[in-house]
């Protein structure tokens, strides 16, 4: 049996006083469309942070293929693998989409530094091939017409869906997308989750997204996993998430009398 | 084949323009030939400077030290082993420009590791401060001729213009090369958004490293230049004035812009050394200026964010105020002049700074992006302006 | 390296604390200021020299010109001087702030901080044309009533030498009763070889005493404190008791904490922000303007031209990093820190890198600890 894509093995993390995340352990398996959902302030964007090397776990261990990558920093963990979005988002606002695009794409360069500043044919050449390949990326996600256009000039929604074809640009094994449906309207979200699905199904990445509209979530993800004040309430496929009543207490309060 | 042709001619009309400048220059007085050198020599200061503040976002205000390491390293090994070098004058300035360059991004790399957790202001200060210290350390070295200076060897009494010039071409090239491949981009991404360079496998801390070496190795080159053209150095060469007329070079061109650093850096060299030569500035004629200046400010600025009429009319508009403030500058100092105490003049060369000064202020006030802002030069840059090509700012939803 | 003489270390850590105070009091312009606006005023180094330029035509307009030799200090003054210094930098901060810093704050930090720069050089460079030609002046010293020093002993003449020189008093006492006896009645310029022998003696004797007297008075350690630096130290003290005061138990004071936690919330909670930071501004300025007064009257020696701000700035900035930017005590902390840092150097026997040892503790504090030593830690929100 070979080892998880990503697994969490009781992560925590304190900030002095303060544990947002509390021994939170789950498993992801290659092609999985997992969802990380919970109130505001259970630690889901914590939670991002630590597997994504922002910061260092307290105690507990992060694994990638079953070797540890908990404390890797940020940009290593870009290079074994792990990409992600941002809730607020981060994009480089006064390069363009397709510019953009390609910052992710030069994670896998191959041609040095001292070869561009010459001018010379194979910094040349890459330089092409990145942009082809931002091309192809940003046509998935619908926005090769404004492939020119300064990204901080974009929509909201289509800001969002930069931020998914950059990240993809890494050629990740595992996509995280922190609340990629935030601020759309309900068209917006239903071909969003059409892109999301596409992309694991045809471009063979595993996804673990945080996200806040439940609808979307259900109908989205095959696994779900509920944090609730940093700590993991419940685990399961929608209809076991929907129903269990820890869930419905975190959201909603216990539930009174009849 | 047709790419390596045209690499090839650029680099031959580089150096056969850096050739004929050098021979047009050679024509004229040893005065003008010094100011092209010096022309060249902040022309290369300030790209190399805009590669660090502009295009990688760390803003450094500290540039004179790197200028002064190249410039100290060519001085001390001038004196050293040039009675002993027999070879060509080219040759030996080559040599002392990739030792300048060498030195310099030393310092550089020293500069670049506390800026990696600093930002912003905090980082400006530490730069500006980093250049202090090296200037103090070597004004206390007796073998670096502390504050009395040194001497150096060769000076260069025919003036390096076509090494300069092939110089700034040099640095100017690297940058735009940078700019044009992908591998622009970390730097250009490390400015936007660290955070998410970093999350994108940019090493921000290597991004930052590098383009301080890499600014700092040409600031070096240049120094080294600049104290074999001299002939003389001395610790005050270097202050922190220097680095905030480089600093204004940059801001005044647009952060980001290679095309705006250079061409500001010679206009606001060019102005400075001019003003040498003004004798009798009137008084009057300074304050009427500073209060013109103030009124065309305030006046443009309301008319930048109160009016909003077409981009034509609003043009004129700055026109006219910009006419208006002369005559009102030229009125309130005749008047002023009838006073005894403000009738008297001041040389030019007490001015310059002020003009640097009221430049960045100005600047700031009024299009704080620079007037190049982030836009090179480029064909489709001057098609765009020409109405032949569409802007590309469609934004279909 | 020079042989460091321990005696010595007490008055300089003194010395180091009366510049501390100038320090401290330009320090806590620039903590105050960033604190609220998060910016760097690159000028209030400026500000502090036009108050020593003010200081310094008050006291001519008083009649302290120079070459005016029969001027009497005069505790008016001072006083009119020092206000006046107050009041014209409160001033001249308000309006840089309201001119160059105001139509900044929309625009990214850097643009202010250019915008800094760019007054902090226009005051310099321009004060060179206005001011007198930017030639370097100084505050007649007599201004001061409070003339001459406190002196702390510390450590008594070393007994022996003491003792030795007691000695040797009695020997010259004989020798010189002995050629005075014998020089009685004749010619002083024309004596007898004998008499001129005696009057060697006790010359040689009276020599011995007064060396064997320096030895021992140099044996004693003792704190020399000018009595107008203390004064300085005083009045700096009660101006930071001002202060304090002002800040935590007025209402303004509280509006002042307020806009430096949160500037929108404080605005949305109904302060006037811009008041605030007009009243931050001038406050800050008017305590730099302190400093100035008394930097030029009471250190003696102190030569004003237009770059008089740079450095002390500079320091003064440094300190209130140390000290954590943003804390007033910290400030307060920092400059006392910084004046004797900047002594010990001396001390040490390393003056030319005098200024050179702000800049490293700046680099130290940025890398090691940049919340400074009162300061937080903030951490930025992914």
């Amino acid at each position: 049996m070979s080892a998880p894509l990503l697994e969490l093995n009781e992560a925590t993390i304190r900030f002095g006083g303060l544990v947002a995340v509390n021994k939170v352990s789950f498993k992801l398996e290659k092609g999985d469309l997992f969802g990380l959902i919970g109130p505001n302030g259970a630690g889901k964007t914590t939670l991002f942070n630590i597997v994504t090397g922002v910061y260092k776990p307290t105690s507990g261990d992060i694994l990638m293929n079953g070797t540890s990558i908990a404390g890797t920093p940020a940009n290593k963990i870009a290079t074994k693998g792990i990409a992600r979005t941002f809730q607020n988002i981060r994009l480089f606002k006064s390069l363009s989409v397709l510019e953009n695009v390609v910052v992710g794409g030069f994670l896998r360069h191959k041609t040095g530094l001292a070869g561009a500043m010459a001018y010379l044919p194979p910094a040349i050449k890459e330089t092409e091939r990145l942009k082809e390949e931002a091309m192809n990326l940003l046509r998935i996600v619908d926005l090769d017409h404004v492939a020119n256009v300064r990204s901080a000039d974009l929509s909201y929604g289509m800001q969002r869906r930069l931020e998914i074809a950059r990240a993809m640009a890494t050629q990740p094994q595992l996509l995280l997308l922190d609340e990629p449906a935030a601020g759309m309207n309900p068209q917006e979200k239903e071909e969003l989750n059409g892109m999301v699905r596409k992309i694991r199904d045809e471009h063979e990445q595993t996804i673990l997204l945080i996200e806040h509209d439940m609808r979307f979530v259900m109908s989205l993800c095959e696994r779900i996993v509920v944090l609730d004040h940093g700590e993991e309430i419940s685990q399961g496929d929608p209809d076991h998430i929907r129903n269990d009543p820890k869930v419905i207490a975190a959201y909603l309060g216990e539930a009174t009398e009849e | 084949m047709k790419f390596w042709g045209v690499r090839i001619a650029s680099i031959l009309v580089a150096i056969l323009l850096s050739f004929g400048l050098e021979k047009l220059g050679r024509g004229t007085d040893s005065f003008t030939q010094q100011l092209i050198v010096f022309a060249g020599l902040y022309v290369t200061l300030a790209v190399s400077l805009n590669l660090i503040n502009g295009i990688t976002g760390q803003f450094s205000i500290g540039h004179a030290a790197f200028y002064q390491v190249g410039a100290y390293s060519s001085a001390y090994l001038g004196i050293k082993f040039y009675p002993q070098f027999h070879g060509n004058l080219f040759v030996w300035l080559t040599l002392m420009a990739l030792v300048g360059a060498a030195m310099a991004a030393v310092a550089g790399l020293i500069v670049g590791l506390p800026s990696l957790r600093l930002k912003g202001d905090y980082l400006a200060i530490v730069t500006l401060g980093f250049g202090e210290i090296v200037r103090i350390v070597i004004q206390n070295q007796k073998a670096l001729g502390e504050s009395g200076g040194l001497n150096v060897a060769p000076h260069t009494t025919e003036q390096p213009i076509m090494f300069v010039a092939l110089l700034a071409v040099l640095c100017i090239a690297v940058c735009r090369n940078l700019l044009k491949t992908a591998h622009g981009l970390p730097f250009l991404a490390v400015r936007e958004d660290e955070v998410a360079s970093s999350a994108m496998g940019v090493n921000v801390t290597a991004t930052k490293v590098i383009a301080f070496a890499l600014g700092s190795a040409f600031a070096g080159a240049a120094g080294a230049i600049y104290a074999n053209s001299l002939g003389f150095i001395n610790p005050d060469l270097f202050n922190s004035t220097l680095s905030i007329s480089v600093l204004s070079m940059v801001v005044l061109g647009g952060t980001g812009s290679i095309t705006g650093s250079a061409l500001a850096a010679m206009i606001l060299f060019y102005i400075p050394e001019k003003m040498r030569d003004l004798k009798d500035v009137r008084l009057a004629l300074i304050i009427g200026g500073l209060l013109a200046v103030g009124l065309a400010v305030s006046a443009i600025r309301y008319v930048i964010f109160n009016v909003h009429k077409s981009a034509a009319i609003r043009a004129a508009m700055h026109v006219g105020i910009i006419i208006g403030s002369v005559v009102i500058a030229e009125i309130v100092a005749f008047a002023l002049g009838k006073i005894p105490a403000l009738a008297g003049t001041v040389e030019g060369a007490k001015l310059r700074l002020v003009v640097s000064a009221v430049v960045l202020i100005v600047l700031m006030l009024v299009r704080p992006q620079g007037v190049f802002a982030h836009h090179e030069f480029s064909w489709s840059w001057v098609q765009k302006l020409m109405g032949k090509k569409a802007p590309s700012t469609e934004v279909a939803a | 390296m020079a042989a460091v003489d321990l005696s010595t270390l007490p008055q300089q850590l003194v010395t180091g604390l009366l510049i501390g105070a100038i320090y401290a009091l330009v320090a806590l312009g620039y903590t105050m200021v960033y604190g609220v606006l998060k910016l760097i005023n690159f000028a209030h180094g400026e500000v502090f020299m036009l108050g020593a330029y003010v200081t310094l035509f008050i006291s001519w307009s008083l009649g302290y010109t120079p070459g005016n030799v029969l001027a009497g200090g005069s505790w008016g003054a001072l006083a009119l001087m020092f206000v006046g210094s107050m009041v014209a930098c409160g001033l001249i901060g308000a309006l840089i702030e309201r001119l160059a810093y105001r139509p900044m704050r929309s625009q990214p930090r850097i643009s202010s901080l250019i915008t800094a720069i760019g007054v902090s050089l226009l005051l310099q460079y321009g004060g060179q044309i206005f001011l007198l030609d930017g030639r370097p002046q100084n505050v007649d010293p007599k201004v001061s009533p409070a003339q001459g020093n406190f002196s702390i002993p510390l450590k008594p003449a070393n007994s022996q030498l003491l003792a030795a020189a007691k000695a040797l008093e009695a020997n010259m006492a004989a020798t010189k009763d002995a050629y005075e006896k014998a020089a009685e009645g004749k010619d002083k310029f024309n004596l007898p070889d004998d008499v001129k022998k005696l009057r060697s003696t006790s010359q040689d004797a009276e020599r011995s005493y007064n060396d064997a007297v320096g030895k021992a008075e140099n044996s004693s350690v003792s704190i020399i404190l000018p009595k107008g630096q203390v004064i300085m130290l005083g009045t700096t003290l009660l101006l930071m008791a001002g202060l304090t005061y002002l800040v935590l138990y007025t209402k303004r004071g509280r509006a002042m904490r307020a806009v430096s936690q949160d500037f929108d919330a404080a605005s949305l909670m109904g302060i006037s922000v811009n008041s605030i930071v007009t009243f931050t501004f001038i406050l800050g300025s008017s305590l730099a303007g302190a400093g100035a007064m008394m930097a030029a009257t009471f250190q003696s020696g102190t030569k004003i031209d237009t770059f008089f701000g740079v450095l002390p700035g500079l320091k003064a900035f440094v300190a209130a990093v140390f000290g954590g930017i943003g804390n007033i005590p910290g400030a307060v902390l920092g400059g006392l820190l910084m004046g004797i840092s900047e002594n010990l150097v001396v001390w040490a026997g390393y003056p030319g890198y005098k200024d050179a040892i702000a800049f490293v503790i700046l680099i130290a504090v940025l890398m090691f600890r940049p919340g400074g030593l009162l300061g937080s830690n903030k951490v930025e929100k992914v």
